[in-house]
């Protein structure tokens, strides 16, 4: 069986080692007998979002997003259909404050985005960075972030989870990321889902429902993710 | 020129707090030369005409203390004793406090050669004082502190101030440097034919774009690193000089840059092409100083590089390499020549998060461990150690490392015990991220020295392994 992610714009969004997130998707797709199909797409190109399993959208920096911004807009409909219909996203930093409305710069002006979540995202003044702990149905993510950004959820927008340590969204109301159907947005970098099986398992569960396959996933040896995860929750939570 | 009191007043005031630095346990050469500098201002032209068989001049951007270093490892060879001004104490209180630690309290100099090393901004002020019998340019770069502009008003600075009886030791693939030798008489370049990485297209900025002579844009055959390579201006004719010294068949090996010029071959034990232009600069020099092409040889081969970077231990269950990792292009570098070995692995990776290391470490999924990965099978084990020796072991374990050759040891000592238990033919390797560097290298300094060992010696190239 093949398994088709979207790796969008690698050659502008690729901050901080976020190449792990595909390496990692693409490693448990692999242990469980299921080809990874990587399609790495650049501005200009067409997609067929019907066809991707998981998109995967990273971050980058302030100027590159201004390049790609536009380019992102023509997808904007197709975009937000097949969202409305279940495909699994992961939107990181840059890639999660695009998802939103906009982002109102420190002169006052305003970058418009997709709009196909409620967010907003403000410049702030200092850089929140530094390791990250949060809290889902009682497990935990650990990731490192690193944004000027601060964002806000909309009225009814879920968080992705409950800040335990570090920022989040915007250092002030303890919440990290998104969750709106099958989208994660979130801030944190490290990569994200290497340390995080659990989070690649789910991305990978729910593209396959959406395929119409309900065989739960086969489970794989976890030992070093879970100890280099509980390392850092250790290290951070003490 | 005749010494005056003033002179012998700066002198013995020098040697007197030389002396009193020595007793209070410091080495220092600023503070005596700045008194000496205070109470005779011309006490550098005064010290130098001792040197009767020269004063050797190394200016430049980058290199200046490599290739010193180097020059001084090959006149060492041959026995010769020489002033020098080592530790990069490279302005003028460095180099008269140098000078005056050569010279003793009745003015008589210990050596009659004088090895300096001068800071680009520094070249005409001791210009001035002393007429080097040489002098070693060895490139120009803009360095991050410099503004805009800056580096052409040094490159001009220097150039003026270069006396005309100076011979000149140019590097003749760098554009800016190689311009000296448009209007100086007494020349002599050394350059490199190629390098396993030169390439038609440069990816790199460039400081040289234009013609340093007329300012159109240079036309390059091959580019070696930077702005350095072959090149040439439709405009003037400006060219890349014909090197005397050229460094041919140049090839990379375990560590070791190899090269040859002319018919000898050189073995060199660092890494990095600009290390290749260091070792260039100081064959030249040591030739013109008519010493003989072993000691050149053995000065090259037997240098010690700095703490940290492909530095080799001998220990009693065989020989290790340290070196520092920092960044991916860093360590894809240090990957390639791990596996250019091509025996059997043994590696120990340190990770640190501290501030010194960085506190991100998602760099590692940035390095190319995918490499290790295909050549897993030789790949006998990987120990990681540091405070994140988890993060590093799951990168490798995504990497298509077995995680069965993974081993995870926070202990240094132990981690060290691990990397050199029941050791056979394998080859090791240790790559600590900076603060992990120096508490490793006290360790394998002091096992080397407890087992009675002493550092390993670079084979001589055709020797074999």
């Amino acid at each position: 069986m093949k398994f088709n992610i979207c790796h969008l714009y690698p050659d502008l969004l690729d901050l901080y080692g976020d190449r792990g997130n595909i390496l990692a998707l693409a490693a448990r797709c692999r242990w469980r007998g299921i080809e990874p199909v990587i399609q790495q797409a650049s501005l200009g190109e067409d997609l067929d979002f019907l066809g991707m399993d998981i998109l995967f959208l990273g971050g980058g920096s302030d100027r590159e997003q201004g390049l790609l911004v536009q380019d992102l807009m023509r997808h904007e409909k197709e975009l937000r259909k097949a969202i409305e219909n279940g495909l699994v996203v992961l939107a990181i930093c840059g890639g999660y404050q695009m998802l939103g409305r906009d982002y109102q710069m420190a002169n006052g002006k305003k970058l418009q985005f997709l709009g196909i979540i409620d967010i907003w995202t403000i410049a702030g003044e200092k850089r929140l960075i530094g390791n990250v702990v949060v809290e889902i149905d009682g497990k935990t993510l650990v990731g490192f972030e690193n944004h000027s950004g601060k964002t806000f959820l909309g009225e009814g927008v879920t968080p992705l989870g409950k800040v335990l340590f570090g920022n989040g969204n915007n250092g002030d109301d303890h919440e990290e990321g998104v969750r709106y159907r099958n989208v994660f947005g979130t801030y944190l970098h490290g990569p994200l889902l290497p340390k995080n099986p659990r989070l690649a398992d789910l991305l990978l569960e729910l593209a396959l429902q959406r395929r119409g396959s309900h065989v739960p996933l086969e489970e794989l040896n976890d030992s070093l993710e879970e100890l280099a995860h509980d390392a850092m929750v250790k290290k951070l939570m003490k | 020129m005749k010494r005056t009191w003033r002179f012998w007043l700066a002198l013995w005031a020098g040697k007197f707090i030389t002396m009193g630095l020595l007793v209070a346990g410091k080495k220092g050469t600023t503070l005596p030369g700045k008194i000496a500098h205070w109470i005779d201002p011309l006490i550098m032209r005064h010290l130098s005409v001792a040197y009767t068989d020269g004063i050797i001049m190394i200016t430049g951007t980058n290199g200046k203390t490599t290739t010193a270093n180097l020059l001084a490892s090959i006149i060492r060879q041959s026995g010769e004793e020489f002033a020098f001004n080592q530790a990069g104490a490279n302005l003028v209180t460095g180099i008269s406090g140098a000078l005056i630690q050569n010279t003793r309290w009745n003015g008589y100099s210990r050596a009659s050669l004088a090895l300096l090393e001068v800071d680009e901004a520094t070249v005409p002020k001791f210009c001035e004082q002393v007429s080097p019998t040489l002098a070693i340019v060895t490139n120009f770069f803009r360095d991050q502190l410099d503004r805009y502009g800056e580096l052409d008003t040094t490159v001009r600075m220097v150039r003026e101030s270069l006396p005309k009886e100076t011979l000149l030791v140019l590097n003749a693939d760098d554009p800016l440097v190689a311009q000296f030798g448009t209007d100086h008489e007494r020349v002599i370049y050394y350059g490199v034919e190629r390098t396993p990485d030169s390439r038609s297209e440069s990816q790199e900025t460039r400081e040289a774009r234009f013609c340093p002579v007329c300012g159109i844009e240079l036309t390059y055959m091959l580019f070696h690193y930077g702005q350095l390579g072959i090149f040439n201006c439709s405009g003037c004719g400006f060219h890349r000089p014909e090197p005397e010294i050229l460094a041919q068949n140049v090839r990379l090996e375990e560590g070791l840059i190899l090269f040859q010029v002319e018919e000898a071959p050189f073995t060199l034990s660092l890494q990095g092409y600009y290390n290749l232009y260091n070792a260039l600069a100081a064959l030249t020099a040591a030739r013109q100083l008519e010493i003989n092409d072993g000691f050149i040889e053995k000065g090259l081969r037997e240098f010690i590089p700095q703490a940290g970077r492909m530095e080799r231990f001998n220990l009693p269950d065989g020989e290790i390499t340290l070196t520092l990792v920092k960044n991916p292009t860093g360590f894809d570098q240090v990957i390639q020549t791990m596996l250019g070995v091509a025996k059997p692995l043994r590696i120990l990776i340190g990770i640190n998060d501290l501030a010194a290391d960085g506190r991100d470490i998602s760099w590692l999924w940035d390095v190319n461990f995918e490499r290790l990965g295909t050549h897993e099978a030789s790949i006998n084990q990987v120990i990681c150690t540091g405070l994140r020796a988890e993060d590093i072991a799951l990168r490798l374990k995504y990497a298509g490392v077995p995680v069965e050759k993974l081993v995870i040891e926070h202990a240094l000592t132990e981690a060290l015990d691990r990397l050199q238990a029941s050791r056979a033919e394998e080859v090791a390797f240790i790559c600590p991220t900076y603060t992990l560097l120096f508490p490793l290298r006290g360790l394998l300094e002091s096992r080397q020295q407890s087992a009675g060992l002493s550092r390993p010696k670079t084979k001589a190239a055709g020797e074999g392994a």
